[in-house]
This record gives C-alpha cells, sequence and structure tokens, in this order.
C-alpha cells in the first residue's frame, strides 16, 4: 500500500426524494489499497461506489480522482471499473466478446485483444472458455468472467459492488481469497462493497462502517474488530454482548450489578456508557469464583465452539467456548480487563460524526 | 339480413355442454389429485382442429380441384395469366374461330395478363413499406417509452393501447372521414393557407390507414423487450467506455433484436393481407392482394372459389417463407456478430 490518496471524497451528500442518503461523507482511498464499505442495507455505502463509478451524481461535495474534481464527468471517461452486483455480463455475447467489449471500443489491435483476453481468462481461471455462452456458465463462473472483464481495461480503481453476494458459502469463501491475491498480484486499488462483515474482515486494508449515510469508523480489520467505536460497530463486526453500564472512575466500570476492573480511562466519572464484551472473551468458571454468577439456558452446537445463553439475573450473556456446561446448570462468568470495550453510549437516530482517521 | 335468434333450448344446450365440461374438468383433476397439461389443452387442440388445420386442407383442396372435384392446376395457371380461365372457357373452337376472323387474342383483350401477379407484387411492396416505416415510427417511440427516467412512459403505454380496443374498422372510418375532402384535417389545412389537398384516394391514403392501424403491433413487442431489459447492462456499457451512441449500437440495439423480429412479422402479416382499408381508404381504385382473394370469393362465377384458394394458397406459403427467413435471424446467436 502506498501513501498516494487516489480518491478523496469531500462532504459528498446524496438525497433521493427527501430522504438523505449519504450526509457530509468524507472518506479517501489510498493507491493500491483494499478498501471495504462495509453496513447494513440502506447504510449509503452502494450509492458512495456508484457515485465513484459516475452512475449517481451527488448533490453536494467533491469527488477527487488522482488530484482532480472528476465529479461532472461520465462514466465512460473514468478510469475506474466496476464489477456489477448481479454480474451484467451482456447475454448477446460470449466470454470473449464481454471481456473484449472495452477492449474493442479502445480500438485496440486484434491480436492484442486476443492477448490481453487470453491472459485474463488465465488469470481467472477459466482458460478455454473463449467461445461459451455466458448464460451456460454457473453462478461463479460468470463472476470470474465480470472481474475479468472490468480487469481486462487495467482501470486505476475496481469498484466491486457485493460481487460474491450470489454465490454459495464455500464457493463465495474461495473467492475471496483469489480476489485478495488478484489484487496483490496486479496492485490495483479495489473498492468493495459489501453487508458481510466476515468478508470485510479477510480481505480488507481498511474496512470503512457506514449507518444511515453516515461513516461510523474507518480502520483496519483488527482495530475495528478489537476496538469499536461504539455499539453499532461491536454489534455488526463480529457478534457482541452489549450493557449500559456507569464509569465509575478511569479502569473501572460498573454493569450487570457488579464493578469490572477494566483498562479504559478518560470517561470521566459516573458517566454512562455501553460496554462491550465479546462472546469468545467471557471465560466459564467455578459458581464461587466468578465476577457474574447465573444460569446456562440454552446450549448450540457451532462447529468450533458451542454457544450458550447465560441468564444472569437481570442480563443475558452469550458465551462460546470450546467446552460445554450442560443445560441448567450454575456457572460463574469473569472477563479480564483489557477485554472489556467501553464506548460512548450512541443516540439510535443520530449517530455521531466520526472524523475520517 | 335477418337477424338469427338462438332459440330457448339453445341456451339450455350451451348450459349443459358447460356444465359437462366443468363436471370433467373437476372429475379428472380429482382423479389425478393435481392439474395437468393435456386436459387443458384439449380445448385448444380442437379449436386449432376446426378453425385452422381443416381451413387450410380445404384451401389446398380447392386451389387444386375444378369445381367438379378433379384434380387441375388451371387454377396457379390463371393466377400466372388471369385471361386463361377465360380462353378456356371459351374453348379451343371459338378462338380458332377468333383467329380465323383475323382477331388476335390481344385484340380481344383475351392475351396474357398479370394483373394477378402485379397486385401480388404492390401488396408485398405496400406491406413493405408499412412494416419499414412503423419500425422507423415504432422503434424510437419504444425506446423513449421504455426509458426509466421519462415518467410519462406508462401514460404513453396506455394512450397506445386504448385505440385498439376500438374494431379497425370503425378506426379506418373515422381516418376517412378526417381525411375527406371537408375533413378537419383539410379545414385545418386551408385555415393555415396551405389550402384544400385531395388526401384519400390515393396509395398514400392507404398507407397511411395501414400504418395507423398496424404501429402498436410494431410498437408493443419491441417496449416490452426494452422494458424487460437489465439496466445495468447499460450502466456496465457506460463502464466499459460506452458514450450514450454506443451503448444503444452496442447493447440495447442487439438486445432487442428478437422484439423488432416479432414487431416486424406482426406487422408484415396483416399488411401484406390487408384487404378492407385499401377499399376504404383508396376508394375502390386500389386493388391489393387482399381485396383480389376478397373478390374471388365474393365472385357468382363458377370457379372463382378454387382460384380464390390458389391465390390463398400462394399468400400462405409466401408468409410461411418470410416467416421462416426471420425466424433464421437467431438473436441470441446471431446478435453477436453486430458488435
Amino acid at each position: 500500500m502506498e501513501e498516494k490518496r487516489l480518491i478523496d471524497l469531500e462532504n459528498i451528500s446524496k438525497h433521493y426524494d427527501g430522504v438523505t442518503v449519504l450526509d457530509s461523507i468524507n472518506l479517501y482511498i489510498r493507491q493500491k489499497e483494499f478498501v471495504t464499505l462495509l453496513g447494513p442495507s440502506g447504510c449509503g455505502k452502494t450509492t458512495t461506489l456508484r457515485i465513484i463509478g459516475g452512475f449517481e451524481t451527488a448533490d453536494s461535495g467533491r469527488v477527487i480522482f488522482d488530484g482532480k474534481d472528476i465529479s461532472g464527468i461520465p462514466p465512460y471517461k473514468r478510469r475506474v471499473n466496476t464489477v456489477f452486483q448481479k454480474y451484467a455480463l451482456f447475454p448477446h455475447l460470449n466470454v470473449q466478446d464481454n471481456i473484449a467489449f472495452g477492449l474493442k471500443l479502445k480500438k485496440l489491435p486484434k491480436d492484442e485483444i486476443a492477448r490481453k483476453v487470453d491472459y485474463m481468462l488465465d488469470l481467472v481461471n477459466l482458460k478455454g472458455y473463449n467461445k461459451r455462452d455466458v448464460d451456460s456458465l454457473s453462478g461463479g463462473q460468470q463472476q470470474r468472467i465480470a472481474i475479468a472483464r472490468a480487469l481486462v481495461n487495467e482501470p486505476e480503481v475496481l469498484l466491486l459492488d457485493e460481487p460474491l453476494g450470489a454465490l454459495d458459502l464455500k464457493l463465495r469463501k474461495e473467492m475471496q481469497l483469489e480476489l485478495k491475491s488478484m489484487q496483490q498480484r496486479l496492485g490495483i486499488t479495489f473498492l468493495y462493497v459489501t453487508h458481510d462483515q466476515e468478508e470485510a474482515l479477510t480481505m480488507s486494508d481498511t474496512i470503512v462502517v457506514m449507518r444511515g449515510g453516515h461513516i461510523l469508523q474507518i480502520g483496519s480489520p483488527k482495530s475495528i474488530y478489537d476496538e469499536p467505536k461504539n455499539a453499532f460497530v461491536a454489534n455488526f463486526i463480529g457478534e457482541s454482548n452489549i450493557f449500559s453500564g456507569t464509569m465509575v472512575r478511569d479502569e473501572l466500570v460498573h454493569f450487570c450489578g457488579t464493578d469490572f476492573p477494566c483498562v479504559d480511562s478518560g470517561f470521566g466519572e459516573d458517566k454512562p456508557v455501553d460496554v462491550v464484551v465479546r462472546p469468545e472473551d467471557v471465560l466459564l468458571v467455578g459458581e464461587d469464583v466468578g465476577q457474574v454468577t447465573g444460569t446456562i439456558k440454552s446450549v448450540l452446537f457451532k462447529g468450533v465452539h458451542y454457544e450458550m445463553m447465560i441468564d444472569a439475573g437481570h442480563s443475558t450473556w452469550k458465551v462460546h467456548s470450546t467446552t460445554m456446561q450442560p443445560e441448567g446448570s450454575r456457572v460463574g462468568l469473569a472477563v479480564v480487563p483489557f477485554n472489556i470495550h467501553i464506548m460512548h453510549p450512541m443516540e439510535e437516530d443520530a449517530p455521531r460524526e466520526v472524523e475520517a482517521e | 339480413m335477418t337477424n338469427f335468434k338462438v332459440p330457448v333450448w339453445g341456451y339450455w344446450l350451451m348450459g349443459i355442454g358447460l356444465a359437462a365440461f366443468i363436471g370433467l374438468l373437476i372429475a379428472y383433476i380429482r382423479k389425478n389429485r393435481g392439474f395437468r397439461r393435456p386436459i387443458f389443452a384439449s380445448p385448444y387442440v380442437l379449436w386449432i382442429i376446426v378453425f385452422t388445420v381443416i381451413p387450410c386442407l380445404l384451401v389446398a383442396y380447392f386451389s387444386f380441384t375444378d369445381p367438379q372435384g378433379n384434380f387441375t392446376l388451371d387454377n396457379f395457371k390463371t393466377f400466372w395469366d388471369s385471361n386463361y380461365a377465360t380462353r378456356q372457357s371459351l374453348g379451343p373452337d371459338a378462338l380458332k374461330m377468333y383467329e380465323d376472323m383475323g382477331l388476335s387474342l390481344e385484340d380481344l383483350g383475351l392475351g396474357r395478363s398479370s394483373i394477378n401477379i402485379n397486385t401480388l407484387v404492390f401488396s408485398l411492396w405496400m406491406a413493405f413499406l408499412c412494416t419499414a416505416i412503423c419500425l422507423l415510427l415504432g422503434y424510437p417511440a419504444a425506446h423513449i417509452m421504455a426509458d426509466r427516467e421519462f415518467r410519462l412512459g406508462p401514460t404513453l403505454v396506455i394512450l397506445f393501447v386504448v385505440p385498439m380496443w376500438m374494431n379497425f374498422l370503425l378506426r379506418t372510418i373515422a381516418l376517412m372521414s378526417l381525411m375527406e375532402d371537408s375533413g378537419l384535417i383539410n379545414s385545418i389545412l386551408e385555415w393555415v393557407g396551405i389550402g384544400r389537398q385531395k388526401l384519400l384516394n390515393n396509395t398514400a391514403a392507404v398507407q397511411v390507414g395501414m400504418i395507423y392501424n398496424f404501429l402498436p403491433f410494431m410498437v408493443f413487442p419491441i417496449y416490452n423487450v426494452l422494458n424487460k431489459m437489465d439496466y445495468k447492462l447499460s450502466e456496465a456499457a457506460m463502464d466499459l467506455g460506452c458514450d450514450k451512441w454506443h451503448v444503444f449500437y452496442k447493447v440495447t440495439l442487439p438486445l432487442s433484436v428478437p422484439g423488432v423480429v416479432s414487431g416486424i412479422t406482426m406487422v408484415f402479416m396483416p399488411a401484406v393481407t390487408t384487404f378492407y382499408i385499401s377499399r376504404l381508404l383508396g376508394g375502390g381504385k386500389i386493388q391489393l392482394f387482399g381485396d383480389l382473394i376478397e373478390s374471388k370469393f365474393l365472385s357468382t362465377s363458377l370457379n372463382e372459389w378454387n382460384v380464390g384458394s390458389a391465390l390463398s394458397l400462394i399468400m400462405m406459403i409466401l408468409i410461411l417463407l418470410s416467416l421462416g427467413l426471420l425466424n433464421k435471424v437467431d438473436p441470441e446467436g446471431e446478435g453477436g456478430g453486430m458488435v
């Protein structure tokens, strides 16, 4: 990843029929970076992508590409290419002509087009599929052709709009790894849109968490997972126990009827806070030594671990553990200070603006 | 003309028939615990046999026989030479007699006449012109109506549909009164200072009538295809470097070929067999092949039905050939050749 900023979004806003879809978005994307826009449907991630692609125009704000304002430039003059959600392959063209579509428009010589098409087919592991009808291909194969069709134009940025959404789980995981390695080999900037947090964590250099037209947090997958800025991000990225609590003083928080030592400070004294504890960070201990005690309500086998719901009086805890406790048994719960994440409580309707990095 | 009154027992009979049919359906569905296709297809199969297959066979039979039912090719010879039948009916002796009197067949007006062929060629030309103009007018109209950003599109579609609810004869007669010497169009022309024009009773009037009647059949198939087309395909084309014109030329147009093919079929077929429009708007001076066939069947001469059948058969074969040609334009495979 290089330090050069390739795309800068400055105060981008967009409204549809009076509904605010994007509210003053600020975001920059560095060259060769893999950036993922992550959020639930309706958060504005696809609109952001379409504004960069040129299919929508922002009501206000500027799109800076490589130092120039491209806000008014039509899609066909932008140095970006898009992989569409449902592929949007041309049904009247075969695989080869689909991939060669952009090159033919640039009027490249025929032998060069053929060479590039073959190279791309090789890259996406579909060698020899040149003459195949696109409708005869499986979903995964169509996806690869869509990627090849965009990449063959050697864009500076590849925009991907939930490209793996229609694939089954196993194929999706394979494609995630392939996309990531492709991006690293070709050195192209990827801007990826998804609502799948696992996909975002697996592939991205930088994740941008969005909600309701706002950016909530920007950071590396690890920093977003470990240090979510608020309860929404924590809940969206992975599973969480979220409690309302009170910051008694620095490094001591009160929730679920007990004081827990923690490592956070600077929230003031007796201030309301949200407390997030990851299910895998809750330790099951003896009833007598736990910070909180409770009864196991349900046990689910999840493959690698068991998921247990524990009723601790006024609160319910979700716990992931590789050892199983039978339903109905009494257990003690403990959390080490480092794994207690304290954050400012979030107003439901007006998520706080978070500065871009 | 007498009004045929359905007798009371006729209604009873129809009611019993309907009840029996429904009963049969229910019994069949119960027995098979579900719907099966063949039983529902049977009324249509019967319909096709009675109203399509048998008439076609009859047409073929009539065109190869004389009024006595003997096999003959005379009807087709009459198509080639419209005076053939008359000469045959006069007989060789009579012709010989005229020849002896020094009168040639041409003098008698009995020489070879290609009126029938000329009429067919003229009809094909008119139908071709009508189809071409409908395509030129209809494609842009369909394209505008299917535009996602054009909010009046659905309203326009309805405005196109509503006139089709009216009988085409009514529409044609209305058009006739508009184009009359003292009609609305001429009044406007006079008012703006151009002066009254002779609008009716010529080829152009017939062509206008055909286009007016058949244009919706061109617009709707194309509109359907364009309306169902995934707009993401246009976006993808733009993304890959197409400006608006190239999007149309490289994606929209090739993908709308099926609609164009079916539009052409649906306009050309009725256009080439048109027979009433030409009489109303052409003032009886313009004869299309459809009029010719009609006149043969309305004629009181003995063998005209057979000649009419032969003409119909020729028409049917021509239509089948042109349909076959159109279907050869495989939109899936060949469309790619356009890029």
